[in-house]
């Protein structure tokens, strides 16, 4: 069940996105910073510490995104951070990158991959998850060394794995 | 039985009685030569009218003073001794015969039958024994034949529960064994699961090891794209 604090913050940011007109880079640009977020233990912790002063982690935002992303997106996650909902952080984003999608009558497929995919492999994965599900989808690369080779994506419930840590896990499993 | 011992003490008590009452008149013939001398010369005296010198030179006189010196008869009884002794023989067998005797055979017809009674006791008691000695020895015998009995049955139970215990004692050690044998093969086969879990981990460390060494930026994209193709191949 989805919290309504997150739908809310998702509401509220998805809202400024469309009315700044730059939906989709907002959406990729959180994305990235929440994929960021999750791999930084140390960042995450900073950000999410109620003893550090809201400006003091404001900051920490805008330091980090200065130069990496759009105004808006960086506004937003200090937004986020300064109302004390870092940790939701994560949650808000994905939220905010499934609205976009469904916008535009689409599905978000997350890929986690040992490498990024380029735009030709993206737009390939998209068409080739059409034919099989029948679904129009917006895929969103999560970088993720555990994968090994190959990706797993995930479409709501539905996960297609095609990773090599699949396959060795299947060949552990062959063993016992 | 007091009536009968009241007749035998009546007996010698009316013995005494009659004795005593005809003690006097037998104790008069044994008077002295003075008192017979003193009597005959008194009566002398008497018929010849009180001469003394007279009475003392008559010869009858003098026969019957000399009649006083002698002895009595040493067997023959005073006549009124006997009279008195066969009167008094007489009432005391009478009162014998009619009360002493009777009380007397009495007691001793009680006394015989007394222990006549008491042999028959006696005999009753003999016979009473020898059929408590009879019923002792059959159940004495039947004691014998009963423990013999038990202990038959002792014996054989012990052989039972010898048995029972010595198949029990199998059946368990069969069981014990199947046990152990179980558990040697649970034991070997967890061994072999776990050598062969062990051997795949590394096994499978060192490839992952060689497939992250061997997976390039070039290899990482082939891998996409064979993924991309197999996405696409597969029907939902």
């Amino acid at each position: 069940m989805a919290d309504p604090r997150v739908d809310a913050y998702a509401d509220a940011l998805f809202a400024v996105a469309v009315a700044e007109g730059n939906l989709a880079t907002v959406e990729d640009e959180l994305f990235q910073f929440s994929q960021a977020l999750g791999s930084n233990d140390d960042l995450r912790a900073t950000l999410a510490d109620g003893a550090v002063p809201a400006a003091r982690r404001q900051q920490v935002v805008e330091d980090l995104l200065d130069g990496r992303a759009s105004a808006t997106t960086s506004a937003l996650v200090s937004m986020v951070v300064a109302a004390g909902r870092a940790a939701d952080l994560p949650a808000i984003v994905a939220a905010v990158v499934e609205r976009g999608a469904a916008s535009r009558n689409r599905a978000v497929a997350t890929v986690r991959s040992a490498i990024d995919l380029s735009a030709d492999q993206r737009s390939r994965l998209e068409a080739a998850i059409h034919t099989s599900t029948g679904r129009e989808v917006e895929v969103k690369v999560v970088i993720d060394p555990s994968v090994l080779g190959g990706a797993v994506t995930e479409i709501g419930d539905d996960i297609i794995d095609g990773s090599v840590r699949r396959r060795l896990n299947q060949l552990r499993e062959s063993f016992r | 039985m007091s009536q009968r011992r009241n007749r035998l003490a009546a007996a010698p008590l009316i013995a005494v009685l009659g004795l005593v009452a005809l003690a006097g008149p037998a104790g008069a013939s044994g008077e002295s030569v003075g008192g017979c001398m003193a009597e005959h010369l008194a009566e002398a005296v008497e018929e010849n009218h009180g001469d003394l010198e007279h009475t003392l030179h008559d010869e009858g006189v003098q026969d019957d003073l000399e009649k006083c010196f002698e002895a009595p008869n040493p067997i023959l009884p005073e006549t009124n001794e006997i009279i008195w002794g066969g009167l008094s023989f007489g009432l005391l067998f009478f009162f014998m015969a009619k009360k002493g005797f009777p009380a007397v055979k009495g007691a001793m017809d009680a006394r015989a039958e007394r222990i006549a009674g008491d042999l028959d006791a006696a005999e009753q008691a003999k016979i009473d024994a020898r059929a408590v000695e009879a019923d002792y020895q059959a159940r004495l015998g039947d004691a014998k034949g009963e423990a013999s009995r038990l202990i038959d049955e002792a014996r054989g139970a012990a052989e039972q529960l010898k048995a029972d215990l010595s198949a029990r004692a199998e059946t368990d050690i069969a069981d014990m064994r199947e046990r152990a044998a179980a558990d040697i093969e649970s034991a070997r086969q967890q061994a072999i699961a776990d050598l062969r879990a062990e051997v795949a981990g590394i096994a499978l460390g060192a490839a992952e090891r060689v497939v992250q060494s061997s997976l390039d930026a070039e290899v990482q994209g082939r891998l996409i794209d064979a993924y991309i193709d197999e996405v696409a191949g597969s029907n939902g």
